[in-house]
């Protein structure tokens, strides 16, 4: 068997190990494993190996690496390597968080308006809520993360008074319910950050 | 560590030799003379040692300019201030204390992969 074949085998298993890794990490493997393969196969040509030495010792050495490849692997993935990566993370669990209250709290009124015919929704309804909840739901997961930012509470406090205000006005429970779940949210952050003062205050 | 201190042993000496800059293939090679083993060594465990190496700041590496004709770039690593520091001191105990193999064995110590 040709070396070069043997040489290609070996590349597709190095991007097959490094697939998904962060940049320049994986990259920079296959990029180091293609240029050891052509001097492995230039060197050993000059000293004069036949074709199948050349390929059964890229394969040897391929194989008997193989656990380390693995294990470099798992410890590539692990490492974090890009600044932004790291905090990418949190951020995205938030919005999938308030993404997942916001249409829970939807689906009651969709479920009341498919068992009862005293719900009624127009679709503009739902958009109002939905703006207001994801709206609110991201304000406290700000509020959450930076513990000290008093106006992201502030905020909150005044969405919910606002909307206790508008329920009252409209004769609508559900937004006064709303409004006061949105208070008290902001509420217990205050006091959970009384309790547990932010460690970076010193 | 074995695979490691090998490494900047070989690489020290490398250097002395008047190649500071070395490539994976070349180390994989000059240890493979040193041991008097037959094989090298095998892809993943020299590149993830280099790797070590470079992460606890004893290499430095760097890859090569521009394209170059013929064949792919290569990443090229050099010993560090503290790398050439470590491996100094490394093989002077390694002279002032002889090897355990030394007396029973003549053959070369390889290593497993």
């Amino acid at each position: 068997m040709k070396p070069e074949r043997i040489a290609a085998l070996v590349l597709r298993w190095a991007w097959l190990y490094t697939r998904n890794l962060p940049e320049p990490a994986g990259g920079d493997r296959v990029a180091e494993i293609e240029a050891d393969l052509h001097d492995h196969i230039a060197d050993a040509r000059a000293a004069g190996a036949g074709d199948r030495h050349i390929a059964r010792e890229i394969a040897s050495r391929a194989l008997r690496g193989a656990p380390a490849d693995l294990s470099w692997r798992a410890q590539a993935r692990a490492r974090p390597t890009a600044k932004g990566a790291g905090m990418h993370r949190p951020a995205r669990r938030s919005a999938v968080r308030v993404a997942l209250v916001t249409a829970g709290v939807l689906a009651i009124p969709l479920t009341g308006m498919a068992v009862s015919d005293e719900v009624r929704w127009s679709a503009a309804d739902f958009v109002f809520a939905a703006v207001l909840l994801a709206g609110t739901g991201a304000l406290l997961e700000l509020a959450l993360r930076r513990p000290r930012n008093l106006v992201l509470r502030l905020a909150a406090v005044a969405i919910g008074v606002a909307a206790v205000a508008l329920g009252e006005a409209d004769d609508a429970p559900g937004l006064v319910l709303f409004g006061l779940l949105a208070i008290a949210a902001a509420v217990a952050l205050t006091l959970r950050r009384r309790v547990r003062p932010d460690p970076r205050s010193g | 560590m074995a695979l490691e201190s090998e490494i900047l042993a070989t690489a020290l000496a490398m250097r002395r030799d008047g190649e500071p800059a070395f490539h994976g293939f070349a180390l994989a090679r000059r240890l493979k003379d040193e041991r008097g083993s037959r094989s090298l060594t095998a892809h993943g465990t020299l590149y993830k040692a280099l790797g070590r190496l470079e992460g606890f700041g004893l290499l430095t590496s760097r890859w090569e300019d521009g394209e170059i004709e013929g064949r792919p770039r290569r990443r090229l690593y050099e010993l560090s201030g503290r790398g050439a520091e470590t491996a100094e001191r490394a093989l002077a105990e390694r002279r002032a204390k002889p090897s355990p193999h030394a007396a029973t064995a003549s053959r070369p110590v390889g290593r497993p992969a």
